[in-house]
């Protein structure tokens, strides 16, 4: 029994740093905050975690705080320095971050283990400290979900101008986000390093960016369990798919492209798409409530209207 | 004491001079009517209220605090809640988030943690109660017609419970009813004390709510004072009709 | 140091007709195609594949890396962009939602590429390349098509982009099929003529780069658009001219890193460039300083 756990754990401790990964770069996204900035953390805080415990010998705990400490720091000089940016140019920006500190280490000399990285970073960490981490993390975020931050974030995301005119900070929602997702992306990458004991430049590069995006995207970008449910599946995805091989690559890419095209919302999008739709017919049923809209135009119009195709003057910033 | 004062406010956009001059004075308890055709400023002069555009010149006095310029959420904050000419729902939400949205104004509820999820629920129900929505609490906006819409757009408005209320053509697309259903609850706020100033160009509905109105063309006031005297002025027909219709329209 | 102008020149070409691509289609459809880097290297991918076996000579190699791209990206666009047009009305949601998809396609020719060549270098044919002698300096045949055709197709498209009707039909196309239906264009038609056009570019570009290093690998087309955004960028989006400095200040600051330092800072200077232009002047050197698309 024990066997099976030892050979799972890696497993599960891989899927949580992945989970990690991706609400590194959910948070956010998920208030328009298009910040990859959680790549380059993720980096950072690798090998921060790797040079303390190399150098200073400190335990893994303290080591991961420095590194989720220092992603932070440079998190908030970003947000900083980014402020005026967005989308497109924003996560143009904050990619450059991640490629320029992988330069960076690849040409640090003995701190950093030039190209090669470094070796040995051996610290204790068990799976239960980082189960309980991630679950810390995770309940934040979830909560951060629901409630008035919740609103708030949806509101400065859909609509930067109207959340303003309700009174929202912003640019300070922004500004908190964007540091949120540089400490969680400096936690994964730290506990990656310990967990692998080694660190290299070619760590955080272009397939951990595509990694991390797919998992939001067929996941789902908007929620927690959508990082989840991406982390799970793209976790154990390659070793249901061994006998492909190394075309494993081909299959997520076209997953990704299927994803963005049909399915924006990912695979959560899709559930609750579908949860809403069984609502909709069961409530069709039922007879409407008083004030379901004293609209004359009679009650019953309501329900014919209840489709996509309302869907497109709502919402929509001018 | 006045609840808002624009001094000699003017917008220029470059060469557009949206706004060139408008002075105003908002008194507690009275409905505010801004009149006027496509074009004569009346949806900027909103839009520098509410903090979304800086101002070319003057100042904008809000209850006791002056500036040149205050953000919209500064705005918003002070207890000043808008409409808006579009609607502007978020589609991820239900109706009844859209409109606790509106609680969650910073400064609403100073009611301890426990207490407040339920407080503001309840403001956010009465809101939807007052403009005959509390049914479709839990629907997507998408899911109702666009008078709907912008019914849940006034409720997220009062919700906010401001001391001033800026409504943006807020009857554009309803019906008879909804319009009457509308100005019911706008003058029963009133009765409860709430400013508004009004953006129309219904002529109709300016006449129906309003206590006092300002009429505008090209960025500035042409007429201002009681409703039914407004509109019969000469220069307000010109402003709709155009010249030749206007002198008709007046008995010439 | 001729030696060095020289390479200067070609690095310069290649950028050149890359970045041209992806800018027109960026600045017109406003699409950022994340696949352009992987349509240049798969369509030099194809190219191996066949001229290796064939033993083509460089014309029709050239040629056939050309039509390649061309036909990738005309196919993504069907594949991908038409249907996310379909089923998206919001602009800015659209563009996001191709970009992404984008990204997936260049996933997936990557890892076809790794897999068939185990990440290894790939090359064409080997041909026999004459020297010429100009002024003293020895030139390549090779790398003086290169240059020609960079120099060449930049102007033509920058000449095309200002004066034709097609040329100005695309410029304020966007992805809005109203506002191209208003104009009296079949936005479909054109939109891929666009995606098909720059997908020509990209082969070309891939051809001439494999033709001037000998071999390229699989991830170099990732590493392209990086390099091609960083020079759009630079230059300001939206304006060919605009295009044609940033690459050259890119190749410039490249070739100057790669000469006087260790070469492993070489990726740098493209990120960095990205950081700097976007802190210091987002709309770069001679864009317009408002249409921010997002």
């Amino acid at each position: 029994m024990s066997g099976v756990l030892g050979a799972n754990s890696v497993l599960v401790q891989a899927m949580l740093v992945n989970l990690l990964l991706a609400l590194s770069l959910q948070i956010p996204l998920r208030s328009g905050v298009f910040s990859f900035a959680g790549l380059g953390s993720y980096g950072l805080g690798a090998y921060t975690a790797a040079i303390v415990v190399l150098r200073f010998d400190h335990p893994a705990l303290l080591a991961l705080a420095e590194g989720v400490l220092l992603s932070g720091l440079v998190g908030v000089l970003l947000a900083r320095l980014l402020r005026r940016l967005n989308g497109l140019y924003l996560g143009m920006a904050s990619i450059a971050y991640g490629g320029i500190l992988a330069v960076v280490v690849a040409n640090g000399g003995a701190l950093t283990g030039g190209a090669e990285g470094l070796y040995g970073v051996v610290a204790d960490l068990g799976l239960t400290e980082i189960t309980v981490i991630v679950l810390l993390v995770v309940v934040a975020v979830a909560l951060s979900e629901r409630g008035r931050t919740g609103r708030a974030v949806a509101a400065v995301r859909e609509d930067p101008e109207l959340a303003a005119a309700m009174g929202v900070d912003v640019a300070r929602v922004r500004f908190v986000v964007l540091v949120a997702g540089c400490m969680v992306g400096g936690l994964a990458g730290g506990i990656n390093a310990i967990m692998l004991t080694n660190v290299a430049p070619t760590d955080f590069g272009f397939h951990l960016a595509v990694l991390g995006l797919t998992m939001i995207i067929v996941g789902g970008a908007r929620t927690w369990l959508g990082a989840l449910v991406g982390a799970a599946i793209f976790t154990w995805l390659p070793i249901a798919l061994q006998a492909l091989g190394d075309w494993r690559t081909v299959v997520y890419g076209c997953l990704v492209a299927a994803v963005a095209v049909w399915a924006p919302h990912g695979l959560i999008g899709l559930a609750g798409q579908a949860v809403r739709a069984v609502r909709r017919s069961a409530s069709r049923r039922k007879p409407p409530g008083p004030g379901a809209g004293r609209a004359p135009t009679g009650a019953a119009e309501v329900d014919l209207l209840a489709g996509e195709g309302v869907g497109a003057s709502v919402g929509r910033p001018m | 004491m006045t609840v808002l004062e624009l001094d000699d406010v003017a917008v220029h956009f470059g060469g557009v001079r949206a706004v060139d001059g408008v002075s105003l004075r908002v008194e507690p308890g009275r409905i505010y009517g801004l009149l006027g055709p496509n074009g004569s400023g009346k949806s900027t002069l909103l839009a520098a209220v509410s903090g979304l555009v800086p101002l070319t010149r003057g100042s904008i006095t809000y209850a006791g605090l002056s500036a040149r310029r205050h953000s919209p959420a500064e705005v918003a904050r002070s207890g000043v809640a808008r409409t808006f000419q579009t609607v502007r729902l978020l589609a991820d939400l239900t109706v009844l988030e859209n409109v606790l949205l509106g609680t969650d104004r910073p400064g609403r509820f100073r009611a301890a943690r426990r207490g407040r999820a339920r407080a503001q629920r309840a403001a956010a129900m009465d809101a939807l109660t007052r403009v005959g929505l509390d049914g479709s609490a839990d629907r997507r906006p998408a899911e109702l017609s666009y008078g709907m819409q912008r019914r849940v757009e006034i409720a997220r408005a009062i919700a906010m419970s401001p001391h001033l209320l800026l409504l943006d053509e807020p009857v554009a697309g309803m019906n008879r009813e909804e319009r009457a259903e509308v100005r019911d609850v706008l003058c029963t706020l009133r009765g409860e004390g709430l400013t508004q100033l009004l953006v129309e160009h219904d002529v109709q509905m300016i006449t129906d709510t309003c206590d006092e109105v300002v009429a505008m063309n090209s960025g500035t006031v042409i007429a201002r004072g009681d409703p039914d005297d407004v509109v019969r002025e000469p220069a307000v027909r010109e402003a709709y009709l155009g010249k030749r219709w206007g002198r008709r329209a007046d008995g010439g | 140091m001729a030696h060095d102008l020289l390479n200067l020149l070609v690095l310069w070409s290649v950028y050149l007709l890359f970045a041209l691509g992806m800018s027109v289609v960026w600045g017109s459809i406003g699409v950022l195609n994340f696949a352009h880097g992987a349509t240049f290297m798969f369509s030099a991918f194809t190219g191996h594949l066949i001229s290796t076996r064939l033993d083509l000579g460089v014309v029709p190699t050239v040629l056939l890396c050309l039509l390649v791209g061309a036909g990738l990206a005309v196919v993504a666009h069907f594949l991908i962009v038409e249907p996310v047009l379909r089923a998206t009305p919001n602009v800015a949601a659209a563009e996001l939602r191709v970009l992404i998809a984008s990204i997936g396609v260049a996933a997936v020719l990557l890892a076809i590429a790794q897999t068939a060549t185990r990440s290894a270098p790939f090359g064409f044919a080997p041909v026999a390349v004459p020297l010429i002698e100009v002024a003293g300096v020895r030139i390549s045949l090779i790398q003086l098509l290169i240059i020609a055709l960079g120099l060449g197709v930049s102007l033509g498209v920058a000449v095309l982009m200002r004066t034709s009707r097609f040329g100005i039909a695309l410029r304020g196309i966007g992805l809005d099929p109203e506002t191209a239906s208003l104009m009296g264009v079949d936005r479909t038609r054109l939109a891929a003529a666009v995606m098909g056009v720059a997908g020509a570019l990209a082969g070309l570009a891939g051809a001439l780069l494999t033709y001037h290093l000998g071999s390229i690998v699989p991830e170099t087309g990732d590493l392209m658009v990086i390099k091609a955004f960083a020079a759009i960028v630079l230059g300001g989006l939206g304006n060919v001219y605009g295009v044609i400095l940033g690459t050259f200040v890119l190749a410039v600051a490249e070739t100057a890193v790669l000469t006087y330092t260790p070469g492993t800072w070489v990726d740098a200077v493209s990120f960095g460039l990205i950081l700097l232009v976007l802190l210091v002047r987002p709309h770069g050197l001679l864009g317009r300083a408002e249409v921010r698309r997002t």
